[in-house]
């Protein structure tokens, strides 16, 4: 304690910018780790609360995928002897036409048993109109909103509030306000309750439930209750408690985690390399002081216990730093993920909390201090080694020995070889091993590859100035540790920016492809602007009454809708075989003697996309399992095909077979060619005109539009990769700034005697720069090279784990390219302020040892 | 004291025995199992003549319906009833006539002997049917004090009895009889106990417990005979646990009006009588 009182707080209140700069890499790794946990987590937990709210007493929950079931299931749950109470449920969102409101989700219910399960506590109004069903049962305009709702927009018992049905804009009445509290703050209290027989017609259930909630009777276990519904009613059938419903959204945020966890992880060793390089300094600035320390009979070990000690306290307030920046940055996240959710219920969650979890903030603290240890190790280490009498010399400061040279070159050979043989082995666990021991083994070669790289550029520094350029370059040879921790953060970062870049781009090509392969109708006809919306459904008769549309050669009908294969929410699309044979194509990738399309016609097999067949690691010939209302449907994959419309895969069925297994004849979307020579907008305009009247929600859309659609939701996910990129040139600028900063305080008497001999201050603020643009561009040479690398691994950790999409290599050079100004401009923004300090630093201090 | 039994043989009792017709008294019988031997048997005699004095063919009424809140506030519902058949295997629908909000909703009513009646709501705005679930039967009706269990309409059979002895309602002598809901029934009442008048067989009160708890009272009054049956005509629910009531006046009571078993179908909730 003594020791970092007399010795290090005097060291760090003197380079009190240097030292924050150290800690600065740990916040920004701790901040992402901290920022993108937390706001899954309360993403996550609003959407927990809400199926919890919404459940209300429910025990158990009982689903048929995204189709329903027909009203006679009620029944049969409701003779079931453990079940107590069993209520059918509609759960549909629904347009509020009020500004910033978006949609609201409607819980159609039947008030006449709905009270045993959810508590409708009635605000305002007549208490009768609750307590008394009938008029609400009667007037199928009723409904009941929630107080939040309510206040937002100013509506009270009475009120006409017109909202967006599969049937067109429809008038409704509010009769009752819920009080605040359970269920109203679902969705931030979009929510509303009407009659279920009344959201069937303007939902377009028909006579199907989506859902039954259903109470136990006492005594009857959870999962006996569960096994003996499930026996009752069949595999068509999915009986689970209401907290379950959160898997979907599980595996999508998975995904998101895992691309953000990697550049968690590069930001906390960006820190660390970061660390270690001030560290480093600190070592060969303090070596004086430790001298005189082991002089004095200090150990060895007390030594390296300082410098411990101290990178301890960094990780600390770096890490509360980091935790700090986090939770703002989770709150400003939590937006984009809550967005994510539409895709579930159709209505945005509104994450208001954003809760620190005590669990993950330990874990960023132990993160954070650990980081800064094993990157201070080293130097306490060679701290605790120094030599008494060679530390009182005055001199060089730093010297990489030919020693530490071949031991690093050495254990980088070592660890490549290591990680092509993980490689070749291949499986999850190897390939990540080995793709830590490739980033290792680059990272130890750093300082071997930063002197050659200096090396070469000393004679162009020197021919661009000869004075500047040749003490900027002489600066990176003479102290390659110093330089190489901001090299081997530079590089990380630039690596990453080029693989996800690479990652991004690729994604965008193969979609721009696929869409110019498949995406071939002139027009689609849809119930929303957005095409992946599956809430509006047509009725199938639709499809001739567009086929007698003058114009239109031919209408393929699409339904597509989420079902479980091996406990994985995929993509169930339901087309007609023949139709899409003839137009409408796929690419294929695989597909069975005989023809995946005959087989599948002829409802002898499925195809599924490349990426379903990976992610389940399934091939042609195995049986794909699907439960349907109907029961059990296994058939094998005849065909495996290109198709990027989900990330967790595709499974692609016959219509008919669908019809007979799910007794659902709705279309989600219609997919119209029109006739050569047929202008598709005039097409459109009597589409509309002739089908659209019978049907308000109607919308065709242009080939353009939908492909536009696709670009813009593509570009949504890109963003996320964008984000990171800032990240990493964040990093970039951060690495440098210390660097120069080390540089210069280390190089304060060089600097000093140059101005003593009369060098111009325009010399030195040069030398600096060009130093720092010399940095930058060891950097990005560096980053480049192990971008290649990083490519490679993202693009498999892309196919393997996050889409199962295997995507082409191809190296982006044009990304490559734009990072050269990028980079250099930000080495030399970087080098403003250290620049300045250095003509600005007093001669006399400067010289001081002289 | 003379014995419920020689009470039952009395020819008088034949003459004035039409004990309240209405559906909805011979609905509330909730009644359970009770003890053995000499009570049991007589308190079910006396309950199986009174089910029999009520026999009609069938009944047709309009019903006034006023529900008093405990504040007082009272809400009116019109509604027209006709039964078809009686006690056990009988068809009742029910029509909302008023308020206008509610005019058309209808309820048919299926009973059956030896189990829970069917029952199913018609909404006229929806043009569809819904069907009233078993485990819903124990909510209130509408709003009104009744519970949708309440409506159905029970045999004899579906009871066990014990004669609890004798007290007088109104000023009327009659037998205090515990009745059980039998293993086969499923019932929201653990058990009840009602008040048969000596004098023509008519109920006159039940009291129906939720176990120790009372929580429903129906009183029978206004009784008069109409084509030979004694019928009451207001009845009165109170929800002990709501502190509210419901007052039920019948009106244009009639009994043996031709009905066809057509009228009482799913069909026919459509198309008003």
């Amino acid at each position: 304690m003594r020791l970092l009182r007399l010795i290090s707080w005097p060291y760090l209140r003197k380079h009190a910018v240097r030292s924050l700069l150290t800690v600065v890499g740990i916040v920004l790794g701790v901040a992402v780790f901290v920022a993108i946990h937390t706001a899954n987590e309360a993403v996550f937990f609003a959407f927990e609360r809400t199926v919890d709210r919404i459940a209300g007493a429910a025990q158990l929950q009982i689903t048929s995928g995204e189709t329903g079931f027909t009203e006679d299931v009620l029944e049969r749950v409701q003779g079931i002897p453990e079940v107590q109470v069993a209520v059918p449920v509609i759960e549909a969102p629904a347009g509020t036409n009020l500004a910033g409101q978006g949609n609201i989700l409607i819980l159609g219910v039947d008030m006449t048993g709905d009270r045993s399960l959810r508590d409708y506590d009635l605000e305002s109004g007549d208490e009768a109109i609750i307590d008394d069903p009938l008029v609400f049962l009667a007037q199928p305009d009723s409904i009941i909103i929630t107080k939040e709702f309510a206040d937002r927009n100013a509506l009270t018992v009475g009120s006409r509030l017109t909202l967006s049905t599969m049937v067109g804009d429809r008038a409704f009445r509010v009769r009752g306000i819920m009080r605040s509290g359970g269920l109203t703050s679902a969705f931030g209290g979009n929510l509303a309750v009407m009659d279920i027989y009344a959201a069937q017609q303007v939902f377009g259930r028909g006579r199907r439930f989506d859902r039954i909630d259903l109470k136990l009777n006492e005594g009857v276990a959870v999962d006996a209750g569960r096994a003996g519904i499930q026996e009752a009613l069949g595999v068509g059938f999915d009986v689970e408690a209401p907290a379950s419903r959160g898997q979907q959204l599980e595996s999508t945020l998975a995904v998101y985690a895992i691309s953000m966890n990697v550049s968690s992880v590069f930001a906390l060793f960006i820190g660390m390399f970061i660390i270690y390089n001030s560290f480093a300094i600190a070592v060969t600035q303090r070596r004086p002081e430790i001298g005189i320390l082991r002089a004095l009979g200090a150990p060895r070990r007390q030594i390296r216990n300082l410098f411990l000690i101290e990178s301890a306290i960094s990780g600390v307030l770096g890490s509360v730093a980091g935790i700090a920046v986090g939770m703002v940055m989770a709150r400003a996240m939590v937006g984009s993920i809550s967005s994510m959710l539409e895709g579930i219920y159709g209505v945005a969650e509104r994450a208001d909390e954003v809760l620190a979890d005590p669990w993950l903030l330990t874990t960023a603290m132990a993160i954070g201090v650990t980081t800064s240890m094993i990157a201070a190790w080293l130097p306490a280490r060679n701290a605790s080694r120094v030599d008494p009498v060679q530390a009182l010399q005055k001199g060089k400061y730093q010297v990489l020995t030919a020693g530490e040279n071949r031991a690093r070159r050495l254990g980088a050979t070592v660890l490549m070889a290591v990680a092509l043989i993980f490689l070749w082995i291949g499986r999850s666990i190897w390939f990540y091993a080995g793709y830590v021991s490739i980033v290792v083994a680059a990272l130890l070669l750093v300082p071997t590859v930063s002197l050659w790289f200096a090396r070469v550029l000393r004679p162009i520094l020197k021919w661009l100035r000869p004075v500047e350029g040749a003490l900027a370059a002489d600066s990176l040879i003479q102290s390659p540790r110093r330089t190489s921790g901001a090299v081997a953060a530079l590089m990380l970062s630039l690596g990453q920016v080029i693989g996800l870049g690479g990652v991004g781009r690729e994604s965008y090509n193969s979609i721009v492809d696929w869409m110019n392969t498949t995406l071939n109708p002139d027009l689609f006809v849809a119930g929303s602007q957005n095409l992946s919306d599956r809430t509006f459904r047509f009725p199938k008769t639709l499809g001739p009454q567009i086929s007698d549309v003058p114009g239109v050669a031919q209408v393929q009908t699409v339904r597509s809708l989420r079902v479980n294969v091996r406990g994985t929410p995929v993509m169930l699309v339901v087309i007609d075989t023949a139709s899409f044979e003839e137009r409408g194509r796929r690419q294929t990738v695989r597909e069975a003697p005989g023809g995946m399309y005959t087989l599948t016609k002829a409802g002898r097999g499925v195809m599924v996309s490349d990426n379903f067949a990976r992610l389940q690691k399934m091939d042609l010939g195995d049986t794909v399992d699907l439960a349907t209302p109907a029961g059990m449907l296994s058939l094998p994959i005849v065909g495996i095909l290109m198709d990027w419309s989900d990330q967790q895969g595709t499974v692609v069925l016959d219509r008919a077979l669908y019809d007979r297994h799910w007794g659902d004849d709705t279309v989600n979307v219609f997919r119209v060619y029109v006739d050569h020579g047929s202008d598709p907008m005039d097409v459109r305009q009597r589409i509309l005109e002739r089908v659209g009247a019978d049907q308000p929600r109607l919308l065709v859309l242009t080939n353009a539009e939908v492909r536009r659609w696709i670009l813009q939701l593509t570009d949504q996910w890109l963003q996320l990769t964008y984000s990171q990129v800032f990240i990493a040139v964040l990093v970039a600028i951060l690495g440098i700034v210390n660097t120069l900063t080390v540089s210069i305080i280390d190089r304060k008497r060089e600097l000093g005697v140059l101005r003593a001999v009369g060098g111009f201050r325009r010399q030195i603020r040069q030398t600096v720069w060009m130093e720092a643009v010399a940095i930058g561009v060891v950097g990005l040479a560096l980053g480049v090279l192990f971008g290649a690398a990083n490519l490679y691994f993202l693009l498999e950790i892309t196919g393997r784990d996050l889409s199962g999409m295997y995507l082409p290599y191809r190296f982006p050079a044009g990304i490559a390219l734009a990072l050269l100004p990028t980079i250099l401009f930000a080495a030399f923004f970087s080098a403003l302020w250290p620049a300045e300090s250095a003509v600005r630093m007093s001669l006399v201090e400067a010289l001081e040892y002289e | 004291m003379s014995s419920p039994g020689s009470k039952v043989q009395s020819p008088e009792s034949r003459v004035q025995s039409p004990k309240s017709g209405v559906w909805i008294a011979a609905a509330l019988l909730p009644i359970l199992f009770a003890s053995h031997g000499y009570a049991q048997s007589d308190a079910r005699q006396i309950m199986a003549e009174a089910q029999r004095r009520s026999e009609a063919k069938s009944q047709r009424y309009e019903g006034l319906l006023q529900v008093l809140d405990g504040g007082g506030k009272v809400a009116d519902k019109r509604w027209s009833f006709v039964r078809l058949g009686s006690h056990g295997s009988s068809k009742a629908v029910l029509r909302f006539l008023a308020p206008a909000e509610v005019k058309g909703v209808a309820l048919l009513i299926v009973n059956h002997p030896d189990r829970a009646s069917d029952q199913w709501m018609w909404t006229p705005a929806l043009q569809r049917e819904r069907r009233i679930a078993l485990q819903d039967r124990s909510t209130r009706f509408f709003g009104t004090d009744f519970s949708f269990e309440d409506l159905e309409e029970r045999d004899v059979d579906q009871y066990d009895y014990r004669l609890l002895g004798e007290q007088p309602i109104d000023g009327a002598a009659c037998w205090r009889i515990e009745s059980v809901p039998s293993k086969r029934k499923t019932s929201q009442y653990t058990r009840s106990e009602v008040w048969i008048r000596k004098d023509n067989y008519a109920f006159a009160q039940i009291e129906s417990y939720v176990k120790a708890e009372l929580v429903r009272r129906l009183t029978y009054s206004h009784f008069a005979q109409l084509q030979g049956i004694w019928t009451a005509r207001r009845l009165e629910m109170s929800d002990l646990r709501r502190k509210s009531r419901t007052i039920l006046t019948l009106e244009k009571l009639e009994y043996n009006v031709p009905l066809r078993d057509e009228d009482f179908t799913l069909q026919s909730l459509r198309n008003p009588l």
